[in-house]
Formats: structure tokens, C-alpha cells, sequence
């Protein structure tokens, strides 16, 4: 009885990953400027977009999803079943109120926050193993920095990016006919980037590959099957950006129809190449806070004005959705204990 | 008034026609002017002559269907739309000469005395100024906007002039000792006002191009 409620819950899990892949891509806004700018066709963007989150997701994921998965955790320490349920329910549930209060959150942060709470709880009720020996402290400490560094170097390539290609080639543009045609040139490099970026938004999705690593370092599912269902994620993103994702797309392309390619280029190019560093190097970060710095890098370059209190407001929900998810996911991993699940 | 070829218009590109459309809109904007200095010459002949020039030209009309034919169909990403913005206000100032144009021609009016011409004509050669200018400045976008920019900082400083020119007149032509008949006097008051509009338009229109050059153009 107990073994069948185990598999029931490990289905509900799978079930709720490949849901979670879904969404990824229904939420995923990066073909935006590429629509925006009509250089291909909305279909065609979604149908190639689709297809590189989901390479991405399939072939460069798995750094990502093993630290997720495995490797923030100590030694002699795994994922329950219980565990994971408690860290995806604390997750989503945690984005949804964001979402509904209107607050931007990222679902990596929200998805640590829930594992450190979770091990936390684990490691503090039901004994055998210490608080300060649950986790990779190394590897923990490594993830939560390059959440600090990699919007800040986002914000500097993109400041420096944007100053070189000024300098070089973009002040010598003198007429709107000029301007035009660079910024024509300008929408095939986006084309690149866009695509570019895509593969590596599908590669650092964590929170989703993170609870198959899981599932397969504690002997739930084996390394076929991981395999197996990190495609069908990766099939799920692609649906998920083809049914869902294209209602955000086309909204925001409607809005962006004033921004220069050029522009686009340089924020595309410099937050995919943070992305491709921090996925190699297995630090799950969060794409939008990489984005939006971008978007400030370029802001400070260009000497417009800042909003210092909405960037602050920002700044506040992404420190707080650390602890916020960690207390979250706690309380809800405390109830499994209390009812005796592990 | 002459017909343009159709083949000819449609083989044009947005900016040719733009700076078309342009030269249309400024030739009739300075035959509306020309009518006004037959009017301080009491030549009416040439004043109806032109000003008539002015109401009865349809030129324009046919490079603006070819304009509109040719940036609907366009692939301009992002600067489409200012174009069309553009196109409206150069269209805006054959509307206020039109206007003006009709106006004048309800009624033939004899100035006060030569003081008042001399000012009047000193608010006209400000205006031709400005309509000069805001051509060069429209012609220039496509390859200059820096120059555009330059030229505009031009016209506004030439519209403050006239601003204080505005009032000279008009304080005149309200001081005046003796009593005019009323419709002399409101025609003249009409005249100044009709002229101040279209140079308050083309001060916008020079606004609006210096707004382009700092939204396109990247600054060290």
C-alpha cells in the first residue's frame, strides 16, 4: 500500500514537472523583440524558438539540473519523495501569489529557497543529520552569488557591449535612411541572439530538470528514464511556448514596436552569453533578473533616466523571495513530517 | 497647378515623395505669402491670383496617395511610423494655408499706413524664412539629422522674433486714433493671427523634428 503511494506520488511529480516545463515556455518572453520587429513570421518564430528552448533544455541542462538535483545537497543526504512535492507546491504556490499581488519573482530563487527550507525541516525533525552538514555549503554559497554577480556583469557587458558598438559604428549613423538600414542589418543579428538565448534560457531551467535529477539521484526513476522524461520536457516547452507563450509574445511584440533592433541585439546577445557561462558552469540563475539589468546596463549607457525607486521596490521581492519560499516550503514539508510522511 | 504622372510617383521612394510633397506644400505656402505682399501693394488682381493658386492645387493630393500607397506596403521596422506622423505635418501646413487662403479672400482690405505694411512685411519675410528653413530641415532628415536638429534651433529662434513682432502690430492696430470700419479691423487682426498659426505650426513641426533627431540619433 505504502509502495503504491509512493509510485501514485512520484507520478503526481513527473506530472507536475512536465507542467512545469510547459510553463516555462508559456512564460518565456525572449522571441518578443524578434516579433516585434516582423522579421519573420510570428509562427515560424514560435515553431524555431520553441525548438531551441527545448534543445537547450535536452542537451545543456543536465549541470543544472544536477546541482539542483544533487549537488547543493550534503553528503549522505537526499531527496524524499515528500521532499520534492513540498519544494514544487512551495514553488508554484510562491510564484502564483507573486504573480497575483503583481510582483516580478523568479522561479529558480523561489525554487532553492523552497529545497533550503525543505532540508532544513528534514535535517532538524527527523534527525541523523546536522543542520550545518545538509548542504554543499560551497556549492550553495556558489549558487546564491552568481545570483548577485551575474545580473551585475549582465548590467556591465551590456554598459560596455553597447559603448563599444556606439563608438565604433552607431554615432557615425548621421541620417534616418542610414538608421534604418543598420538597424535592418542589426534584426538579422537579432535573429541569432534571440535564438541564441533561447537555447540557453531552456538550459539553465532548473527548477523544472532540477526535480528529475532529484528523482533519479535518489533511485526513483533510473537514468534511462531521466533521460526520457528530461525530453518529454523538453517536447513540453516547445508545446508551451507554441500554444501559451504566444499571447505574452505577440502582447509584448504589440509594445515594443519603437525599439531598435540594434538595441535588442545587445541586451539578447549579452544575457544569453551570461546565461551560457553560468549554465556551463552548473549555477542555475534567473533569466528576467538577468534581463532587466541588461536593460538598466543599456539605460546607464545611454544616459537615460533611471527609476531608482521601482528598481529598489524589485531589488527588495528578489532578496526577500530567498527566505520567503525557504519558510514557505518549511511549513509545508513540516506538515508532511507531522501527518508522517518523510 | 500641374499634374504629375502617375508611373512617375509610383516609381518614387517614401523620402523622394516626402521631399515632393514637401516642396508642394512650401511652393503654395509662398504664393499664399506672395498674395499677401499683392495685398500690401494694393494689387488685388495678384492677390486673388494667388491665393486662389493656393485653394484650387491638388498636386499634393496625388503624392500623398502615392506616399500612403508606398508606407503601407513598406517594410520600414521602426521608423515607419514616425514617417507617417511627419507626412501629417507637412499636410498640416497646406491645411493652415488653405485656411488662411479662404479667409483672406472673404473680404479686400486697404492697410492704415506705411508703418503698418513695413511691419507686416517684416512679418511676412520672418515667415518665408521659416517655411525655407523647415524644407531644408525635412529634406536633410534622411541623410542629416544633426543638421536637421541645427536648423530647427533656427526656425525657433526666428518664431520668438516674430512672437515679439506679433504684439508690436497688434498693439498698433488697437491704438490706432481713429476708428476703423470693423471688418478692417478684424481682417487685419485675422491676418496676423492666420500668419502667427501657421509659424506656431511650423515651430512645433520644428520641435517635433528635433525630438526625431535625439530619439534616432546615438550621442557620445
Amino acid at each position: 500500500m505504502a509502495e503504491e503511494f509512493t509510485s501514485f506520488l512520484i507520478i503526481v511529480l513527473i506530472i507536475m514537472g512536465v507542467a512545469l516545463a510547459f510553463s516555462i515556455g508559456a512564460n518565456d518572453e525572449t522571441l518578443a523583440p524578434l516579433v516585434g520587429t516582423g522579421v519573420i513570421k510570428f509562427k515560424t518564430a514560435l515553431i524555431l524558438g520553441g525548438f531551441a528552448v527545448g534543445f537547450g533544455m535536452v542537451f545543456f541542462s543536465e549541470g543544472v539540473g544536477k546541482t539542483v538535483g544533487a549537488n547543493i545537497l550534503g553528503p549522505g543526504i537526499k531527496y524524499t519523495t515528500f521532499m520534492l512535492l513540498a519544494v514544487l507546491i512551495s514553488s508554484i504556490l510562491w510564484l502564483i501569489i507573486g504573480s497575483l499581488a503583481g510582483i516580478p519573482l523568479s522561479s529558480t530563487h523561489s525554487t532553492i529557497g523552497s529545497i533550503f527550507g525543505v532540508v532544513i525541516v528534514f535535517s532538524l525533525f527527523t534527525g541523523g543529520i546536522e543542520p550545518s552538514t545538509a548542504f554543499n555549503w560551497e556549492k550553495l554559497g556558489n549558487v546564491v552569488l552568481s545570483w548577485f554577480i551575474s545580473p551585475l556583469f549582465g548590467l556591465l557587458m551590456t554598459f560596455i557591449l553597447f559603448k563599444i558598438i556606439a563608438k565604433l559604428y552607431l554615432i557615425k549613423l548621421k541620417g534616418m535612411n542610414q538608421i534604418e538600414k543598420s538597424e535592418k542589418s542589426f534584426t538579422r543579428l537579432l535573429f541569432i541572439a534571440v535564438f541564441f538565448a533561447e537555447i540557453w534560457v531552456g538550459a539553465n531551467s532548473a527548477e523544472c530538470i532540477g526535480i528529475f535529477y532529484g528523482l533519479y539521484d535518489n533511485g526513483s526513476i533510473n537514468q534511462g528514464e531521466y533521460y526520457f522524461f528530461v525530453f518529454i520536457c523538453g517536447i513540453f516547452v516547445f508545446l508551451g511556448i507554441y500554444i501559451a507563450g504566444r499571447f505574452v509574445i505577440k502582447n509584448l511584440a504589440s509594445q515594443i514596436t519603437d525599439a531598435r533592433p540594434s538595441e535588442g541585439f545587445i541586451i539578447q546577445i549579452s544575457s544569453s552569453i551570461i546565461l551560457m557561462i553560468c549554465t556551463l558552469m552548473a549555477l542555475p540563475i534567473s533569466h528576467s533578473h538577468v534581463i532587466v539589468f541588461c536593460i538598466l546596463g543599456l539605460n546607464v549607457a545611454q544616459k537615460k533616466e533611471i527609476d531608482f525607486k521601482a528598481m529598489s521596490k524589485m531589488a527588495a521581492y528578489w532578496v526577500l523571495t530567498f527566505p520567503i519560499a525557504a519558510i514557505f516550503a518549511g511549513f509545508i514539508y513540516f506538515g508532511f513530517i507531522s501527518f508522517g510522511f518523510f | 497647378m500641374n499634374e504629375l504622372d502617375e508611373k512617375v510617383l509610383k516609381k518614387l521612394n517614401i523620402d523622394k515623395l516626402t521631399h515632393m510633397f514637401m516642396d508642394e506644400i512650401n511652393e503654395q505656402n509662398l504664393k499664399l505669402i506672395e498674395g499677401i505682399e499683392c495685398l500690401l501693394e494694393e494689387n488685388f488682381d495678384g492677390f486673388e491670383k494667388n491665393l486662389k493658386y493656393v485653394i484650387k492645387s491638388t498636386t499634393e493630393i496625388q503624392i500623398k496617395k502615392a506616399f500612403e500607397s508606398k508606407i503601407f506596403k513598406s517594410k520600414l521596422m521602426f521608423s515607419k511610423a514616425d514617417r507617417l506622423k511627419l507626412f501629417s505635418k507637412i499636410n498640416d501646413m497646406k491645411n493652415i494655408g488653405e485656411f488662411l487662403a479662404n479667409k483672406m479672400l472673404l473680404y479686400k482690405v486697404i492697410f492704415p499706413d506705411e508703418k503698418f505694411k513695413l511691419q507686416v512685411l517684416s512679418i511676412i519675410k520672418s515667415i518665408k524664412e521659416l517655411l525655407n528653413n523647415i524644407s531644408e530641415a525635412v529634406k536633410s532628415i534622411g541623410s542629416d539629422l544633426s543638421k536637421s536638429h541645427d536648423i530647427c534651433e533656427k526656425i525657433k529662434e526666428v518664431r520668438r522674433k516674430m512672437r515679439k513682432e506679433e504684439w508690436i502690430l497688434l498693439n498698433r492696430l488697437w491704438n490706432y486714433d481713429m476708428d476703423y470700419l470693423s471688418r478692417t479691423f478684424l481682417y487685419l487682426k485675422e491676418l496676423i493671427e492666420g500668419i502667427m498659426l501657421l509659424a506656431d505650426h511650423i515651430k512645433n513641426f520644428a520641435e517635433y523634428i528635433q525630438f526625431l533627431a535625439t530619439k534616432y540619433l546615438i550621442f557620445d
